[in-house]
Order: C-alpha cells, then sequence, then structure tokens
C-alpha cells in the first residue's frame, strides 16, 4: 500500500470515529455504505466474515474490526492505522466533556439533540441488516440458523461467542452436506 | 505509576470482556477500587457515553484516566482497553486472512454469517424497543424521526453521516425549540 492509501483509510476510519453512536453496530453500518456498496472493494459476505471474527474475540468490537479490515487491505500498519484512527475522534471528544461533563450531561439543548441522534439509531442498523441480507444465507438451512441466534439473542442473555460457535458447528454440518451434494451433481454432469 | 495501573485495569477489562454494556461491572469494579471515580461518576459516564460517538467501553477508559492522571491517563486507558485488538485480534487477523480459502473454513463461515446475522437482527429488534418505546408507550416523534431516517437511509442512499446531523437537527427543533417530551 503507498503512503496516499495508509492516508486515504486513516481519513476513512477517522470519520467512522466521529460517527460512531449507539454501540460498535453502527461502524458495520458505514463500512456497508462505504466499502460494500459505494466502493465495491468488500462483499456483504466478507463483512459478515470480519464482524464475525470481532464479535468473537474478547475487547471492544469496532476496534477489533478497524484491525481485521485494516490488516486485510494493509497489513499491520493498516490494522494499526484503522484502529486509532478510529478511536482517536471518541477520545478526544470525551477529553473535552470530561472538563464539564455535568453541565454537558444536563444541558436543554444537548439532550434535544441526542434524542433525535437515538432515533436514527435503529434505522443505521436496519440499513446494515438490509445489505448483509444478501451475504448471510448461501443454502436453505442457514435461514434456521438466522431463526435460531436471533431467538437466543432476543430471548437469553447467552454471549454472542456461543452463538458463533453454534454458526461454526452448524456450519461444518451444513456446508460438508451441500459441498458433498455439489460434488455429486458435478460428478453426475 | 498510576498510569500504569490505569494501562493494567483497562487491559484487564478488555481481556475479560466482549464491549458493550457487559463490560459496566469490571469497569465499576476497577475504578471503584482504584478509587478513580466515585458511584456517581460511574452512572454519569454510563450515560454520556451514551450521548458521544465511540463505544462504551473505550469512553470509560478515557473518563476514568482523565479523572484519575489526566490526559495521559487517558491515553493509558486507551491503550490498555485497546490491548486486545492490537495483540489477539492482530494475530486473529493474520490467521484468519491466511485460512479464509481453506475448504474448512468456508464450510464454517456457512454457518458462522447466518449466526452473525441473526444477531444483528437481534440488536435491531432490542434497540428498535429500548429506542422508541419509553415508559411503556410509543414515543411518537421518536419513530417518525426513526421512519424518515429509514427512508433517507435506504431510498435516497444518504450517508450515515447526514444522517445523524439531520437527526440531531430534527432533535433540536422537535424536542428542543418545539417542546415535545
Amino acid at each position: 500500500m503507498s503512503l496516499k492509501e495508509y492516508t486515504v483509510l486513516l481519513g476513512e476510519f477517522f470519520r467512522f470515529g466521529c460517527f460512531t453512536f449507539g454501540g460498535g453496530w453502527s461502524i458495520i453500518a458505514q463500512m456497508q455504505q462505504l466499502y460494500v456498496e459505494k466502493k465495491k472493494t468488500l462483499t456483504s459476505q466478507e463483512l459478515l466474515d470480519l464482524t464475525s471474527v470481532a464479535k468473537s474475540l474478547p475487547g471492544v468490537m469496532i476496534s477489533n474490526v478497524a484491525m481485521l479490515y485494516g490488516y486485510r487491505v494493509g497489513g499491520l500498519p493498516g490494522g494499526l492505522i484503522c484502529v486509532f484512527g478510529m478511536c482517536f475522534p471518541p477520545m478526544l471528544v470525551l477529553i473535552v466533556i470530561s472538563f464539564f461533563y455535568q453541565a454537558f450531561r444536563t444541558n436543554y439543548w444537548v439532550m434535544a439533540a441526542m434524542e433525535g441522534m437515538q432515533a436514527a439509531v435503529v434505522p443505521i442498523i436496519l440499513g446494515a441488516a438490509v445489505g448483509l441480507a444478501k451475504g448471510s444465507v448461501q443454502y436453505p438451512p442457514c435461514y434456521a440458523i438466522v431463526a435460531i441466534c436471533l431467538g437466543l439473542y432476543l430471548f437469553t442473555s447467552v454471549n454472542p461467542i456461543v452463538l458463533v460457535l453454534i454458526g461454526v458447528v452448524s456450519g461444518l454440518i451444513v456446508g460438508t452436506v451441500y459441498a458433498g451434494k455439489e460434488a455429486k451433481k458435478h460428478g453426475a454432469a | 505509576m498510576v498510569l500504569l495501573k490505569l494501562y493494567w485495569s483497562f487491559l484487564l477489562i478488555g481481556f475479560g470482556s466482549f464491549g458493550g454494556l457487559s463490560m459496566i461491572p469490571q469497569i465499576s469494579n476497577e475504578v471503584l477500587g482504584h478509587g478513580w471515580m466515585t458511584v456517581d461518576q460511574v452512572t454519569d459516564i454510563v450515560a454520556i457515553a451514551e450521548m458521544t460517538p465511540g463505544p462504551l467501553g473505550l469512553n470509560c477508559a478515557t473518563f476514568a484516566g482523565m479523572q484519575a492522571a489526566g490526559i495521559p491517563g487517558a491515553i493509558a486507558a486507551n491503550l490498555g482497553t485497546l490491548t486486545p485488538s492490537l495483540t489477539l485480534c492482530a494475530l486473529a487477523a493474520v490467521c484468519f486472512q491466511r485460512f479464509k480459502d481453506s475448504s474448512v473454513m468456508q464450510r464454517i463461515l456457512v454457518g458462522v454469517r447466518p449466526a452473525c446475522f441473526g444477531m444483528v437482527l437481534g440488536v435491531l429488534i432490542s434497540l428498535s424497543m429500548s429506542n422508541y418505546f419509553l415508559a411503556g408507550s410509543v414515543h411518537i416523534p421518536s419513530v417518525i424521526i426513526g421512519i424518515v431516517d429509514a427512508v433517507l437511509l435506504l431510498k435516497f442512499k444518504v450517508s450515515i453521516p447526514k444522517l445523524l446531523i439531520l437527526s440531531a437537527l430534527s432533535g433540536l427543533l422537535i424536542f428542543g425549540v418545539l417542546g415535545f417530551a
């Protein structure tokens, strides 16, 4: 990667960092919008892969995603650039706010703006979900995996890593069965 | 010395948690134990972390670091929280790039992608409940902003930063100027 490409990457993740509201998922939404839809440098399947790996490792999900994406496009320096690019804006904002956080927290206008932004979080994640839907289901049984993990997420307090593990096991089964079927089909033809 | 302690505490928090609200018990243990923050401040920071950009874990690190040792403290605590990403996740990135095209990994991903998508849907539903239903009833102004945002995003492909700025402005207008509760 050239210096210019690294600078672009830094700028992109700095911007993601400025607009990650409502938890880590809004960065997935932003990456979906920029890399999958606009630049087409990433497929929705690949973004789901990065998200799953990030979610099953300890630590902050968004910096894990930043590391995984950065490494993918620019090796270790790329990973470091993405992590720092994304974490710098929130840190800067909070350093400033920490000097007058009580006034900030109770300010009428701040609260009003925040309420508006909070209403935007669901549509943003909806946008990500619509974009990711394409890449998520390869074979029919995958719909069942979606349903099971959705149910477990909503109705139990099971750790996300358990859901990913369910995915690993069922993927090995479903993937092997369908790989066998496809091999047979090709063999017959 | 306090910088090392901050780094170490947040390193433990980083390695011991999987992000989001699950970090709070551990964070409050560490920062209260060391006397870096009071119970009231922990409550404040959770609220503020949701109001400012960035994930909860990093925002708590910045805030606790600032309280304990100013800007160097904030940096030390952030580095601690980021250490899992910079070590374990970097290692995972190397391995994943190497093995992602192997047939076993391809099969695993066939199942992992729908699992992850199920999780996204779960987040979507639980956030809809908490953001649009307040005190047992539908919060109409928020729902309207949400619907307008969804149309702008899905139909008109408005970028997410623009969408957030627009929503903040509508919040100022609807909740601030017009005074809807």
